[in-house]
Order: C-alpha cells, then sequence, then structure tokens
C-alpha cells in the first residue's frame, strides 16, 4: 500500500521541528556564549570547561548518579521479590495486585510526594512511630526524605517490568528444571533470573532514567540545600537565566546518560549469552 | 522453605502496599482537618473543599490539565495512529528515523526534553501559553501512542489490505473498515497511555507553558512552600475521580462478559460481531460528561465595564488575598490571572524575553533595573496622582523611581531575624547582631533564606559595609562570611518554607521579611523579631505596568485600587505585610497588629538603606550566591 506511505509525511516534518530540532538547539546554545545571535555566534566550550573544571559541580554529579544509583538498587531489590511473589499468584489475584499498584500512578506525582511532607515532618506519622523505638530524628529535608520519595515514585515501574517479563516466561522451563533435579534455589538462579533479565533491565532503565533527573523531589523533600543536578540545570534556567551554561549541563547530562545506557544494554547482551550457554 | 518463602513475599508486598497508600490515605484525611497542620488531626471540616471551590487558581488549573489532556490524547492518538499505519508500508530508512526521533523524548531525562522545546519556542520567539503547552503534551504523546500501536499492525497480515482493495474497497474504506477496527485495542491503549502521560506530567509543562497557563503539577508545585490543605482536598477529588474512571473501565467488562456467557448459552442468541462496541461507547460517554464537567466548572465572570477582560499580573506567591481579588473582579467584571514567581530575577527573565504581563509587581532595586532597560512604561501621572497621594510618605519617591514615575508602592518592609524566644535571648541578639547566624551554639538550628541580595545584605552590614557595595574586596569577604555559615553552621536554606517552620518553632533562628515575620509571631507568641543596629534593607515592592501590557486601562484600575484604603486593609491584614496607604497602616497599626515590631518597624535608623541596582555587582553577587548553595549542599 505505498499510497498510505503519504500518511508518514506530516510526522516527518512534526518530529524533525519538535523532538530533533530541541535537542540540536540545546547542543547549539550550549556551543555559543551569552548575547551571540543565531547569525553571528561563536562556537566555544567555554561552558562545558567551566562546568567540568568546577570541584563543586563535578560533586553534584557524582552525588545525582549516586542517588540514582542508590534509588535503582532499593527498587530493585524490594521489587523483584514483589514482582516474583505476585506472579505466582492465580491469574485473578494477580490482575488485582497489579491493578492495585498501578492506581496509585494515575495520581499525579507531584501530589503524592506533597502528601509525604506531612508524613515525614517532625510530628508527624512517621517520627511518631519512631519514637516508639526511641529514635528522635529528622527525617525531612535530608537524603533520606530524598531517597523515599525517590523509591516510591519510582518503585512501581519496577514491579511492572519485572513482573511482566516473569509471566511472559514459558513455565514449562522451570518444571524441566525442578524434573532434572534443580533444588528450587539452582532453579532460581539459573532458570528464572537470566529469563527475567530483560524485565529487570527495563525496570532499571525506567527508574534510573527519571531519578537522574528528578528536581522536584529533592526540592519538595530535600529542601532548598539538597542540590541535584537536576536543580542546577533549572536554576540556570529559570533563576540564573544562563541558558547557554545550563545548555551545556544537559547536554552533559544527556551524555552521562547515553554511555550509562549502552553499557547495561552491553551487559544485557552478555548476560543474556551467559544464561543460555 | 519454600512455604516460608511465600510468606516473606506477602509480607513484602503488603508492605508495599501500605507505603504505596499511606500518602493517598494521609492526605485523604487531612484534607479534612479542621486546622491548617499537617501533622495534627484537630477534628473533621469540608473547609478545605470550600476554598478549593473558592480558589480561581486552582479551580483553573484543573480545568487546564483536564482540556490539555482530553485534546492531546485525541490529537496524538489520531496522529499516531495514521504515522504508525503509514509507517508499516514505508522504507527502512523512513521507518528507521521515525523510530530514532521518537526515541529522544523517551530516552533522554524529561529535563533535556523540556528545555529543549523552551529553547525551541524561545528561539522562534512563539509566545509560551496554551498552545504551546499542548504542542509540546502533543510531541511527547505521539511516541507512545505509536509504540503502543505498531506491534498490532505487525500481527496484521500484511495480504489484508490488498485483499481489500481487490474486492472493490478504496484506500479510505480499507483504512477505516478494515485496518483500523483490527488494531482498535492497541489505538485504545496508547490512549490511555497518552492521556495518563499528559495528565501527570509535570517537569515539561513547567518549561513550556507561560502567560498564566497552570496545570495542576504546576500549581501544586508554586504552592508547596507554604502548608496549604486545598491541595490535599483538590488530590482527594482526583483520587475520587479516577478511581471511579478506573473502576468502569476495568469492572464493566468484566460483568458485561459475564452477561455474555449466559447469553450464549441461550440457544436463540445471535453473537454480536462488535464486541467491544460497548465499552467503546461507554468510554465515550464518559470522556463526554468529563468534558461537559470541566466546561461547566469554567470560571465565569460578570458583565460591569471590563466584562469579559482579563488582567495578567505577575507577582510574589502568597501576596494577595482572596477576598480583594473577588471584589475587583466583582467590581470590574475582569478576570485576574495571577503568576507567581520566587524571585525578582525569575521575574526579570521572562519580562526580558517579552513575556506579555499588565501588571508587575517587582523590589525595588528590579523596578530601577527595568526603568533602565526600558522595559516599563511611564504612568500616567493624571492617573495615579490621587493614589500617591494617600500613600505613607516614607514610601515615596525613593532612590530606585525617585518621583514615582513608573511605579506605585504595594508593600514595603525589612528583612530581620525571626527567632525562638525559648532559645535565644534578647540580650544575644544585641550582642551579636548579623553574627549570630555563625554562632556555633546554633549549628543545624538556623534558615537561610535563599535569596542572594538578602543574604548578601546581612553579610555586609555584619561587617559594616554598605549593602550597595561594589567593591570587590568587600564583596569577597562578605561571601567568606557566608561560607563560612554554609560550611560550619549546617542551615537549611529555604524561601517561604520557613514561614510555616517557623511558626512551629522548627528551628531557632531564620532570616526573614518582616510581614512573613507578623505572620509567625500571630500564629506563634514564642516567636519574636529582630532587626540588628548594624542596619538592614528597608524595601518596598511597587506595582508597574511593563511596556508588554496589553490592558493598560484595566492595569490603571487595578493599581489604583490596590493603593486604596478599603483594598490595603483587606490585603495587608491577609497577608501581614505592611500597608503602603497610609490610613489603612496606622488604622492596623493600632488595631489588628498592635504591638508586632514587624509591622510597624523603626525609622530613620542611620544604617538602614534601600537597594539599588548595580549590574557588576548583582553579577557578582549572582555567581558568589549560586556557589555558595552548591558548597551548601556539598557539605550537608
Amino acid at each position: 500500500m505505498k499510497t498510505w506511505r503519504r500518511l508518514t509525511i506530516p510526522y516527518l516534518v512534526w518530529g524533525t521541528v519538535m523532538l530533533l530540532l530541541p535537542m540540536l538547539l540545546i547542543v547549539f546554545y550550549s556551543l555559543i556564549q551569552p548575547g551571540n545571535e543565531v547569525t553571528t555566534f561563536r562556537v566555544t566550550f567555554a561552558n562545558f570547561i567551566r562546568f567540568f573544571t568546577d570541584k563543586d559541580f563535578l560533586l553534584i554529579l557524582v552525588r545525582s548518579l549516586t542517588i540514582a544509583l542508590k534509588t535503582t538498587l532499593i527498587c530493585l531489590v524490594i521489587g523483584y521479590p514483589i514482582a516474583y511473589w505476585i506472579s505466582r499468584c492465580s491469574a485473578r489475584m494477580q490482575n488485582v495486585l497489579i491493578m492495585m499498584i498501578t492506581l496509585p500512578m494515575w495520581i499525579n506525582m507531584l501530589v503524592r510526594t506533597y502528601a509525604w511532607i506531612g508524613i515525614l515532618s517532625e510530628g508527624g506519622p512517621l517520627s511518631v512511630v519512631l519514637g516508639w523505638f526511641g529514635i528522635h530524628t529528622e527525617i525531612l529535608y535530608t537524603e533520606t526524605a530524598v531517597l523515599i520519595g525517590m523509591v516510591y515514585n519510582f518503585l512501581p515501574y519496577m514491579i511492572l517490568q519485572i513482573h511482566t517479563s516473569l509471566t511472559k516466561m514459558d513455565p514449562s522451563l522451570v518444571e524441566a528444571a525442578n524434573d532434572l533435579g534443580a533444588s528450587p534455589f539452582q532453579t532460581f538462579w539459573r532458570v528464572i533470573f537470566p529469563l527475567s533479565l530483560p524485565g529487570v533491565i527495563s525496570g532499571v532503565t525506567l527508574v534510573f532514567l527519571p531519578a537522574i533527573s528528578a528536581f522536584f523531589i529533592p526540592k519538595l523533600l530535600g529542601g532548598g540545600s539538597w542540590f541535584l543536578i537536576g536543580n542546577v540545570i533549572e536554576n540556570q534556567f529559570i533563576t540564573v537565566g544562563e541558558w547557554n551554561f545550563g545548555s551545556a549541563i544537559s547536554v552533559i547530562m544527556a551524555m552521562v546518560m547515553m554511555l550509562l545506557m549502552t553499557l547495561v544494554r552491553k551487559a544485557d547482551r552478555k548476560g543474556t549469552k551467559g544464561g543460555k550457554a | 522453605m519454600k512455604k516460608q518463602r511465600r510468606t516473606t513475599g506477602a509480607l513484602i508486598t503488603t508492605l508495599a502496599m501500605i507505603f504505596f497508600y499511606l500518602p493517598i490515605v494521609f492526605m485523604v484525611v487531612f484534607s479534612f482537618n479542621s486546622s491548617k497542620s499537617l501533622t495534627h488531626f484537630t477534628g473533621f471540616s469540608i473547609k478545605w473543599y470550600q476554598q478549593m471551590l473558592q480558589s480561581h487558581d486552582m479551580m483553573n488549573s484543573l480545568y487546564i490539565t483536564i482540556v490539555i489532556a482530553m485534546l492531546a490524547t485525541l490529537i496524538s492518538t489520531v496522529v499516531g495512529t495514521l504515522t504508525a499505519i503509514g509507517l508499516s508500508y514505508s522504507k527502512k530508512l523512513t521507518k528507521a528515523y521515525v523510530q530514532q526521533i521518537n526515541d529522544l523524548p523517551m530516552m533522554n531525562p524529561d529535563i533535556v526534553t523540556a528545555i529543549g522545546l523552551m529553547l525551541l519556542f524561545i528561539t522562534f520567539h512563539i509566545e509560551r501559553g496554551f498552545i504551546t503547552l499542548l504542542l509540546a503534551h502533543v510531541a511527547f504523546c505521539i511516541p507512545y501512542v505509536m509504540l503502543s500501536v505498531m506491534p498490532k499492525l505487525r500481527q496484521l497480515d500484511p495480504n489484508l489490505a490488498d485483499a481489500a482493495m481487490d474486492l472493490g474497497a478504496t484506500p479510505f474504506q480499507t483504512l477505516t473498515k478494515v485496518i483500523i477496527p483490527e488494531i482498535i485495542p492497541g489505538i485504545l491503549s496508547g490512549a490511555i497511555i497518552a492521556f495518563t502521560m499528559s495528565f501527570d506530567d509535570f517537569i515539561i509543562s513547567y518549561f513550556a507553558t507561560g502567560n498564566g497557563i497552570k496545570n495542576l503539577s504546576i500549581m501544586v508545585y508554586t504552592m508547596s512552600k507554604r502548608v496549604n490543605p486545598s491541595i490535599n482536598a483538590i488530590s482527594t477529588l482526583l483520587v475520587l475521580l479516577i478511581t471511579v474512571v478506573l473502576i468502569l473501565v476495568n469492572v464493566v467488562p468484566i460483568i458485561r462478559k459475564k452477561i455474555q456467557e449466559k447469553r450464549e448459552q441461550d440457544p436463540n442468541y445471535e453473537p454480536s460481531p462488535h464486541k467491544h462496541t460497548g465499552r467503546n461507547l461507554l468510554i465515550g460517554a464518559l470522556v463526554v460528561t468529563v468534558g461537559l464537567v470541566t466546561l461547566f466548572l469554567r470560571p465565569t465572570s460578570g458583565g460591569q465595564m471590563y466584562a469579559g477582560q482579563t488582567l495578567h499580573i505577575y507577582m510574589p506567591g502568597e501576596y494577595i488575598s482572596e477576598e480583594m481579588i473577588t471584589t475587583f473582579e466583582e467590581y470590574t467584571g475582569a478576570t485576574l490571572v495571577i503568576d507567581n514567581f520566587d524571585s525578582n530575577e525569575q521575574m526579570y527573565i521572562k519580562v526580558a524575553n517579552h513575556e506579555s504581563f499588565d501588571v508587575l509587581i517587582p523590589s525595588d532595586y528590579m523596578i530601577q533595573r527595568l526603568i533602565g532597560e526600558d522595559l516599563l512604561m511611564p504612568l500616567d501621572q493624571s492617573k495615579v496622582d490621587e493614589t500617591i497621594a494617600q500613600l505613607d510618605e516614607q514610601v515615596c519617591n525613593l532612590a530606585y523611581d525617585p518621583q514615582n514615575l513608573y511605579s506605585i508602592p504595594y508593600f514595603w518592609g525589612t528583612v530581620g531575624i525571626s527567632y525562638d524566644k525559648e532559645k535565644v535571648s534578647r540580650e544575644e541578639l544585641e550582642a551579636e547582631g548579623w553574627a549570630i547566624f555563625q554562632d556555633p551554639k546554633f549549628v543545624g538550628d538556623i534558615y537561610l533564606y535563599d535569596s542572594e541580595r538578602d543574604q548578601f545584605m546581612t553579610a555586609l552590614k555584619s561587617l559594616g559595609y554598605s549593602m550597595n557595595t561594589s567593591d570587590e574586596q568587600q564583596l569577597a569577604e562578605a561571601y567568606t562570611w557566608l561560607e563560612t555559615i554554609v560550611k560550619t553552621m549546617k542551615p537549611e536554606i529555604v524561601t517561604d518554607e520557613i514561614i510555616d517552620n517557623m511558626a512551629n518553632a522548627r528551628k531557632a533562628l531564620g532570616l526573614i521579611y518582616s510581614g512573613d515575620a507578623t505572620y509567625v509571631s500571630q500564629e506563634n507568641e514564642q516567636m519574636g523579631f529582630f532587626l540588628p543596629e548594624e542596619g538592614t534593607n528597608i524595601w518596598v515592592d511597587g506595582m508597574c505596568i511593563p511596556k508588554s501590557a496589553t490592558n493598560v486601562e484595566l492595569a490603571y484600575e487595578f493599581i489604583n485600587y490596590a493603593a486604596s484604603y478599603e483594598a490595603q486593609m483587606m490585603n495587608s491584614s491577609y497577608v501581614g505585610y505592611t500597608a503602603t496607604n497610609l490610613e489603612a497602616k496606622q488604622e492596623l497599626a493600632q488595631g489588628e497588629f498592635e504591638g508586632y515590631e514587624s509591622y510597624s518597624f523603626r525609622k530613620g535608623h542611620d544604617l538602614d538603606e534601600v537597594f539599588e541596582y548595580n549590574p557588576d555587582s548583582r553579577k557578582t553577587i549572582a555567581d558568589y550566591w549560586s556557589r555558595i548553595k552548591v558548597v551548601a549542599s556539598n557539605s550537608n
């Protein structure tokens, strides 16, 4: 049906203008200095040099990576057993449980994060419960609060991805492993886990990606003194007004993400191969 | 052992469910709280729901969110589906190209997509508002629609279309009668994903919008600094709405299936060829109902002089009373669209980039900067001289706008220290002055205010310099002074969160604006206000009309009203900031605010100054301050 090919033309134009061009603009802005015009500009790496020669910006980049990594790990460690347990339930129970996990995701993220402020603040339910155990500590506006907010927002993605890959698995493979005398532990590590790796990988991607660029979670739960790379970018654009430097930081962040994703995919390919061998 | 693992799984899942639903339950419960507290339930009340319904801001943002989500879903579903169909018959190269560009918003962090779109709109001078918000939402929704339609297309028999055409169908008929019915499930799930994505989006909307157009997320983000239980009320409403929709979508098909099964057992039953029609009709009906409800909810205005017109105001958050807005709207028939900024700098960026507003309410030094850069309209003196005559003469004819040719004072005040009388004594404050923020006794017990000029003011005053200095050496010393605080005192750097936190006596000391201090002391008697002898900043926020204004007549109407005795009484009593209208100020100072040092502060102190705009020192201070914040965040 070659006539239908024409249906793609509007989107080819739209996509180029609305998706590709913005990215090119970020790169362009990151390579020029304020005051330059589209017609008269000078390409410079000054914005990038400024970022990489400043110990404090680098520290924030490292901290953002660390907290995104921590979030991903926590989500994986908590999410995997949940997804596994759900996948063992009856079909009807699975539907109910999955719906219960998706339901909160329909509610605005900002709103759900906002609700945590009350729970975590001094005198809130969490501090009361901790008080019963004799623990008196401030949680709101600390790293713990930011971590709680991140895990809360991103854990469902991890569970859903792993669950999907677990239910897609052919159950006869597990039976075969059992019949051939594998212990439950061996069956899990040698058969189930490798086969669920694609789900784990896409779960990790779906958690890590938003976690590294999050800026309202640290702002709401971490207070003004908890800067992540997303906050630095927001600050450059909204308050300082240095779009060129802000663009450069965005480019750096996108690069870091691409690099990490390529690594993860490589590891995935190796991992699944190893599993089959 | 297996059993044990099972129970562990069940336990973790249960805990996770509690974790997922705890904030939602918390939110619902506290939306019915009778007080403002987020931690103590003091009694049942529906006042936050009433406040929500009365708040234009909230109703408007709800309306915008739903309208944008519906339009974005509709457009992206149609375009996405057609493109996907076309693509499945296209060359490899085209496929690969579309795949690549669709990956951009999905594989990039949201903030990168958001900034890209913002730069796009700015570079091509497209004014940001409803249209740009919609364009941005369509842009990130289409790839998701295509993602869910493509697999269904791949499952189609490639000869299906040819068969239909051979049997005499036109390409259009083939498309609508053969192809689309086959891939309907994919289209529907794509539409649902698009709707959720759009409904939930914050980051991209935040950068792509302007002109007072806010969705729910942006509203929550800008309002979240001060406790506002109406946010809980509106969220509860949403939870209810979503639960009902989800139950309908999920339960109704099950019931229908059961009915179907029963019917099929009936030998006389003929199966219907359109098994999804019922469900589709139901979803359609739901969408239409929601649409009608939102149209109904849309705020309307009465019919006076300015009926149907809007006035777009850009001002700091929580700086105007709802009562005053309503009175003005009733009196003129116009609608106020109010946009809030966190800082004068944030406002400046938008104004300098030619975003259009009718009235701005920036601070003194910023007014001076706007005048200098020719961004303000000179005021027609014949329209404002009566208003100026009623103002406190202390706020008139100051250096930033010597004859009030461009601005009419709205509120004014000082910057001082809010302190907990049980932890800090007046003697200590008098002995140490601003340097009390460096006193090791209060490590981890102080708030700094996230405003470069106010924090630099404290440093410069403590060091005995003028806060308007442009001497590099003095500024560097001030930087070190502040760096010492963030490195050794573990301060929290906040903005308006300080108001509720100090009212709850969470910390011993905090840098605060006088008007906020009045509110804090009113809420909690334990909190005092102190102005160091070393001097402070006397500031004035003024109303001005930018050159980009589109409704100048109405802007004058607002300015004259907002400075009048009647409006200032309402507004000053609600916000707690000092009135600029002399009569209103005197009456409040002897009435509601009697005895509050933060309301009627000292006069004629030699070391108190008004900020002046100086481009060189501004740049230095801005760089220093973003550095301080980075250092602060790294020494935590």
